[in-house]
C-alpha cells in the first residue's frame, strides 16, 4: 500500500532543513492543519450558501443573488459580513449566560468532527482508530447546545424548537449509528482512512453503495434529519414556530447558528461520500491509469497528482450530496412531528437493525466481497 | 401467519411506492432547474404592459364637460368634479378634478363612459408613494403622461411571453422589430372576414358575434 | 520535563478542577436547569480525563452515552415537567441532612483510604492505545459474555416496562381476572368505536 503524500513529514523536514529542532517544528505544524480545517469547513459553508440560493431560484425558476460578484459568488459573505456587524440583542428575561453558550455548543462539536474526514491517504488532522466513532459521539452533545437555547430563550417557540430538535436528533442518531456499525463491520476498522481503502480496490464497482444501497438510504434520511434540513426541519418549522430555537437570536450568535447547520451539511454529505461513495477514490483506481501511461505510482509528480485528484473528488461527490439534499429540499414536504418519530423508530431503526444482520450474515458467508 | 406476511408485502409495497414517488418528486425539480427563469429585473428591466392595460387614469382637462358621468359609473363615486355654475353664459365652469388612486380600483368604469373621451388609461402601474395623500391627483397631475417603458433609456423593455415571436422563450434578446407570434385582434377581424365572405354566410359571423358578447 | 508530560500536566488540573467544581455545582445550585447542564459538564469532564488516559474509544462512548443520551434524557424530564412547585418544609431536614452528609463523608475516607493505600506503580500491561477498541469487543464477547448478556437482558426488560407504560390500551383487561377495568386513562382503547363505525 502506499502512503501517498505526507505533508507533515515535508514540513518538518523543510524546517529541519533551517536549523529548526524536531519538537519545535511539530509544534509549529500543529496549528496548520487545524487553521486548515476551520478555512475548509468556512470555505465549504460559503460555497453550499451560494449553490443552496442559486440551486434553490433555479428549481424555482429565478434567477438568485446576481449582483454581488460573478453570479452573485460573494452573497454568502455580504450576509456574513451583515450578520457581523448586526447588534447582538439578548432579550430581557433571557438568561444571557445559557443564552451564549448555545450556539457554541453547537458549533463546536461539528468543527471537531471534521478532525476525521479524510481528503486523501494522508489528508486528515488526525487518523484517531475510533473515527467514525467520534463523529457520532460528537454529534450526539449537539442537542444539549439547542436544548440550552431554547431553554435560555425564555420563548415558549423556542423551547419547543429545542425539545423538538433533541428528540429528532436522539431517535435519528441510532440508525445512523447502526448503518455506520454495517460498514465498519464490512471494513473492520472505524477509521475513516480504512474505510475508504477498502472501497478502492476495484474503482467504483467497489464502493459501499453497491454493498449496503439500504445502509445508504438509511444514513441519508438520518443525516438529513440531524441537520434539520426539509423535509425534517420540524425544529424550526416557521409556521408553527416562528423560527425554534433560533427565534430570540440575532447578529452573531445566529450566525454560529447559520454556520453550523450548513457545516453539519457539509459534514454529512462528506462523510456519506467517504462511508459509501468511496471517499477520495477516483471512480477507476489510479494505480491502473498509472500503469497505462507507463508511470510508477511513487513518483513524486504522480503522487501529487493523486493527491489532487483525491481532493477533487471528494469535494465533487460531496456536492453532488449537497445539491441532491437542495433538491430534496424543494421537493418534500415538512413532515409532522409524530410522523418523524414513527419513521424513525418504526421504519428505519428495524430496517436498518435487519440491514446489520444481513450484512453480518453475508461477511460470513461471502468472506472476499464482504471485508473477510 | 399468511396474513402477517401479507401485511410485510404491503408495507414493503408502499414504502418502493412511496419511494417511487419522492424519485417523481426530484424528477420535476430537477426538470424545472432547466426552465428558463421568469425573473424580470425591475427596475433595470421592464415588462412592456399590454395594449389594454388598465393603469394610472389620464385625463383632459380641456375635453371634459363636467357632466359627472364619471362620477355616477363609479363603483365607489370616486372622480371629484369640482364646478361652478357660471350664471352668464349658463355653463358649467370646471375648476378642479381629481381622482385619489389609493381608492380607485383601476375598473375602467369612468374611461368606458365619459361622453367626450377625456379620461383614457395609460400604462403606468408604479404609484407607489410615501403619503397616501399624495395618490390624490389632480387635474395637473392627471394630464401628464407616463414615460413609456420602450422609450426611457435607462429601462429595458421586455415582451411578454404572448407578445414574443414564435418559439421564442426568452424575451431578453428578441429585436424590436420582431412580430409576435400569432395574429393581432385586427389582422383576426380580417380574417374571420374572408373567411365568412368565402362561404358567403354573413348572417353567421353576427351569429358568432353575438354568442361572443 | 518535556512538553508533552507538562501539557498532559495542565490538562489533567483543568480537567479535574472542572469535574469536581461542577460536580460541587450539580449539587449546591438551586437551580435545577443548571446543575443538569452542569452534570453534562461533569460527563465531558470525566470523558477528557478518559483521553487523557489513551482510551480515547472509552471516552467517546462516554460522551455518547453520558452526554448524548443520559444527559439529555435528564433535561428533557426537567423540561417538560417544568411545574413551579411550592416546595413544603419537610420535617427533619436537618437530621436528614446530617444523615446523607455522614454518609457522604464515609464513602469521601473509604475512597480516599483506597487512594492512599493502593500500590498505584504496579507495572501493569502496556498501553495498547488504538487496540483498545479491538481489546474491548473482544473481552465483551469473551471473558465477560455473561454480564454483558445480562445488561442486555436488563435493557430489554426495560424497554418492554416502558412500551408497557406507553401503550396504555394494553391493560385495559386485568391481567390476572381478565376483567376489564376502567383505570380512567386518559387515552381509552380506540379499535372498538371505529369497528362499530366502519360494519355499519
Ligand atoms: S377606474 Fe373605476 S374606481 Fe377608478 S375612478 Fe374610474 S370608475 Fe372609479
Ligand atoms: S365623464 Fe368625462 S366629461 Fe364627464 S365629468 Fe367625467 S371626465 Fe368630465
Amino acid at each position: 500500500m502506499n502512503t501517498g503524500l505526507d505533508l507533515e513529514l515535508s514540513f518538518n523536514n523543510l524546517l529541519q532543513g533551517f536549523g529548526i529542532s524536531s519538537e519545535i517544528s511539530h509544534i509549529l505544524w500543529l496549528p496548520l492543519p487545524m487553521l486548515l480545517v476551520l478555512s475548509s469547513a468556512l470555505i465549504g459553508v460559503l460555497v453550499t450558501v451560494w449553490l443552496e440560493r442559486k440551486v434553490s431560484a433555479a428549481a424555482q425558476q429565478r434567477i438568485g443573488p446576481e449582483y454581488a460578484g460573478a453570479l452573485g459568488v460573494l452573497q454568502p459573505m455580504a450576509d456574513g459580513l451583515k450578520l457581523l456587524v448586526k447588534e447582538d440583542v439578548i432579550p430581557a428575561k433571557a438568561d444571557g449566560l445559557l443564552f451564549t453558550l448555545g450556539p457554541i455548543l453547537v458549533l463546536i462539536p461539528v468543527i471537531l468532527s471534521w478532525l476525521i474526514v479524510p481528503f486523501g491517504q494522508n489528508l486528515l488532522i488526525s487518523n484517531v482508530g475510533i473515527g467514525i466513532f467520534l463523529w457520532i459521539a460528537l454529534s450526539s452533545i449537539q442537542p444539549i447546545g439547542l436544548l440550552m437555547s431554547g431553554y435560555a430563550s425564555n420563548n415558549k417557540y423556542s423551547l419547543l424548537g429545542g425539545l423538538r430538535a433533541a428528540a429528532q436528533s436522539i431517535s435519528y442518531e441510532i440508525p445512523l449509528a447502526l448503518s455506520v456499525l454495517a460498514v465498519v463491520m464490512m471494513s473492520n476498522s472505524l477509521s475513516t482512512i480504512d474505510i475508504v481503502n477498502q472501497q478502492n480496490s476495484f474503482g467504483f464497482l467497489s464502493w459501499n453503495i453497491w454493498r449496503q444501497p439500504v445502509g445508504f438510504v438509511i444514513f441519508w434520511i438520518c443525516a438529513l434529519a440531524e441537520c434539520e434540513r426539509l423535509p425534517f426541519d420540524l425544529p424550526e418549522a416557521e409556521e408553527e414556530l416562528v423560527a425554534g430555537y433560533q427565534t430570540e437570536y440575532a447578529g452573531m450568535k445566529f450566525a454560529l447558528f447559520y454556520l453550523g447547520s450548513y457545516i453539519n451539511l457539509v459534514l454529512s454529505a462528506l462523510l456519506v461520500s467517504v462511508l459509501y461513495l468511496g471517499g477520495w477514490g477516483f471512480p477507476f483506481p489510479v494505480e491502473w491509469i498509472a500503469n497505462l501511461l507507463g508511470q510508477n505510482v511513487d513518483t513524486p509528480l504522480v503522487q501529487v497528482f493523486t493527491g489532487s485528484i483525491g481532493i477533487v473528488m471528494t469535494i465533487i461527490k460531496t456536492y453532488l450530496l449537497v445539491f441532491l439534499a437542495i433538491l430534496l429540499r424543494w421537493t418534500t414536504p415538512r413532515v409532522r412531528i409524530d410522523q418523524l418519530l414513527d419513521l424513525g423508530w418504526k421504519f428505519l431503526l428495524p430496517i436498518s437493525l435487519v440491514n446489520l444482520l444481513f450484512t453480518a450474515a453475508l461477511k460470513l458467508a461471502f468472506p472476499i466481497a464482504f471485508g473477510g | 401467519m399468511t396474513g402477517f406476511f401479507r401485511q410485510v408485502a404491503d408495507y414493503t409495497q408502499n414504502a418502493i411506492s412511496a419511494g417511487k414517488y419522492l424519485l417523481q418528486g426530484l424528477a420535476v425539480t430537477f426538470d424545472h432547474m432547466g426552465r428558463r427563469p421568469i425573473t424580470v429585473q425591475y427596475p433595470y428591466e421592464k415588462l412592456i404592459p399590454s395594449e389594454r392595460y388598465r393603469g394610472r387614469i389620464h385625463y383632459e382637462f380641456d375635453k371634459c364637460i363636467a357632466c359627472e358621468v364619471c362620477v355616477r359609473v363609479c363603483p365607489i363615486n370616486l372622480p371629484v368634479v369640482d364646478w361652478v355654475m357660471n350664471k352668464e353664459t349658463k355653463k358649467k365652469e370646471l375648476r378642479n378634478y381629481s381622482i385619489d388612486f389609493g381608492v380607485c380600483i383601476f375598473c375602467g368604469n369612468c374611461v368606458e363612459y365619459c361622453p367626450t373621451n377625456c379620461l383614457s388609461m395609460t400604462e403606468e402601474y408604479e404609484l407607489a408613494s410615501f403619503d397616501r395623500h399624495s395618490l390624490n391627483f389632480d387635474n395637473v397631475a392627471l394630464g401628464r403622461l407616463p414615460t413609456s417603458v420602450t422609450t426611457d433609456p435607462s429601462v429595458k423593455p421586455l415582451r411578454e411571453l404572448g407578445y414574443l415571436p414564435q418559439g421564442i422563450m426568452d424575451p431578453h434578446e428578441v429585436p424590436n422589430k420582431d412580430p409576435r407570434a400569432g395574429k393581432l385582434p385586427a389582422e383576426v377581424l380580417d380574417w374571420m372576414k374572408q373567411e365568412s365572405s368565402k362561404e358567403g354566410e354573413i348572417a353567421s359571423i353576427s351569429n358568432t358575434k353575438e354568442e361572443v358578447n | 520535563m518535556n512538553i508533552a508530560s507538562s501539557t498532559e500536566q495542565i490538562c489533567f488540573l483543568i480537567l479535574g478542577s472542572v469535574v469536581i467544581l461542577g460536580a460541587l455545582g450539580v449539587v449546591l445550585l438551586k437551580n435545577i436547569v443548571y446543575s443538569a447542564f452542569l452534570l453534562g459538564g461533569v460527563f465531558m469532564g470525566v470523558a477528557g480525563l478518559y483521553l487523557l488516559l489513551n482510551a480515547s474509544f472509552v471516552a467517546a462512548a462516554q460522551v455518547l452515552v453520558y452526554v448524548g443520551a443520559v444527559n439529555v434524557l435528564i433535561l428533557f424530564a426537567i423540561m417538560l415537567v417544568n411545574k413551579k412547585e411550592e416546595l413544603k418544609q419537610i420535617k427533619g431536614l436537618r437530621t436528614r441532612k446530617v444523615l446523607s452528609g455522614l454518609v457522604c463523608t464515609g464513602l469521601l475516607f473509604l475512597l480516599l483510604r483506597v487512594d492512599l493505600t493502593t500500590n498505584w506503580n504496579l507495572p501493569g500491561p502496556s498501553a495498547i492505545g488504538e487496540l483498545s477498541t479491538e481489546r474491548i469487543g473482544e473481552h465483551l464477547f469473551t471473558d465477560y459474555l455473561l454480564p454483558f448478556e445480562v445488561a442486555s437482558v436488563l435493557l430489554l426488560m426495560a424497554m418492554i416496562g416502558a412500551i408497557v407504560l406507553a401503550r396504555r390500551d394494553v391493560l385495559n383487561t386485568d391481567i390476572a381476572t381478565g376483567d376489564s377495568v376502567d383505570q380512567n386513562l386518559i387515552e381509552k382503547s380506540n379499535d372498538p368505536i371505529l369497528l362499530e363505525q366502519s360494519s355499519n
